[in-house]
């Protein structure tokens, strides 16, 4: 029973997670390009605001991936 | 990873940075012990592409402060690129990436952290770094502490997630496909270091940052007040 909740804990947190960033990151990206093309001579400040959102979207599913692997360690 | 390289992984995470640290070093010496050229070769075009981009960023957050800004982002932009790219070199020890481990990572990030109060104390003065980091919110503390935590976890997920599917993967197909899953790796080698330096850049220009100058430079940028009341704005016609 022990083993089946060290190796579902680790996949359930991260899963949703995951899920759950992808959705953000599909918002982020696909405003900035759309913001690129309509003003294509402010595209490299876009790129920059994009590639720092994503990184902090990005952070939350590494302190899950965090998690995750801490209770693995555990098996 | 065999019992032996995870019993001595802290000595060769050191042996690591050491060799990257080595290998920029020359690297340095190399390409500035040379001619330089009016027009330049590629070598030379690409060494000055990356510098002025520092330089510029540098100048964005302080335009005394390009000597000192620049070297230090450039630097921490080199160092962790070339530690993420040992991934693709492959020889027994070296391959591993020293910021796969999280005291690599985390030496960073205090790095950087501490290297952002050093120099806003060196623009601003003691006091007045001190004072950034209780006024106006005694909570600035805990973000310093935040923010050092999520830029060396960062960093860690990124390039230890990635060397832990490059293991399994080879674990469970040892040819072919792991060439594919090293490709997709080189994004965030590149996208991460970048990421690290922007953010870093951002807490300085915060710590730097004095009200006076932007002041300043509101009353530049901003068109006069009979101006946007008659509908001719710095943008109009």
């Amino acid at each position: 029973m022990k083993e089946i909740f060290l190796v579902l804990v680790p996949t359930l947190t991260i899963v949703p997670t995951a899920i759950a960033a992808a959705f953000a990151m599909r918002k982020i990206s696909y405003t900035a390009i759309e913001g690129m093309t309509r003003q294509p001579e402010v595209a490299p400040q876009l790129f920059t605001a994009m590639i720092v959102a994503m990184a902090l979207v990005e952070a939350l599913v590494i302190y899950c991936l965090v998690i995750a692997l801490m209770v693995a360690a555990k098996i | 990873m065999s019992e032996i390289v995870q019993h001595y992984l802290p000595y060769i995470i050191i042996f690591n940075f050491t060799l990257v640290a080595v290998v920029l070093i020359v690297l340095g010496i190399v390409a500035t012990h040379r001619k330089l050229e009016e027009v330049p070769d590629p070598i030379q075009n690409v060494a000055e592409f990356a510098l002025e981009w520092f330089v510029r960023r540098a100048r964005a957050i302080h335009p005394d402060g390009v000597t000192v800004i620049a070297p230090f982002l450039a630097s921490l932009f080199l160092f962790i690129l070339f530690s993420n790219l040992l991934a693709a070199v492959s020889f027994p020890i070296i391959r591993i990436p020293p910021t796969s481990y999280y005291g690599g990572t985390l030496t960073l990030a205090l790095i950087a952290m501490f290297g952002t109060t050093f120099i806003s104390a060196k623009f601003m003065g003691a006091r007045g770094a001190i004072k950034h980091l209780f006024w106006p919110n005694p909570l600035q503390l805990v973000t310093k502490v935040s923010d050092t935590l999520s830029l060396s976890l960062r960093l860690f997920g990124n390039i230890g997630g990635e060397f832990l599917v490059v293991l399994l993967v080879v674990k469970a197909a040892p040819y072919g496909i792991p060439l594919v899953i090293h490709t997709l790796g080189l994004i965030p080698a590149f996208i991460q270091p970048l990421v690290f330096t922007l953010l870093t850049s951002n807490f300085l220009a915060e710590a730097v940052h004095t009200d006076k100058k932007k002041a300043e430079v509101d009353i530049q940028t901003s068109p006069p007040f009979s101006a946007v009341a008659e509908g001719k704005g710095a943008h109009g016609s």
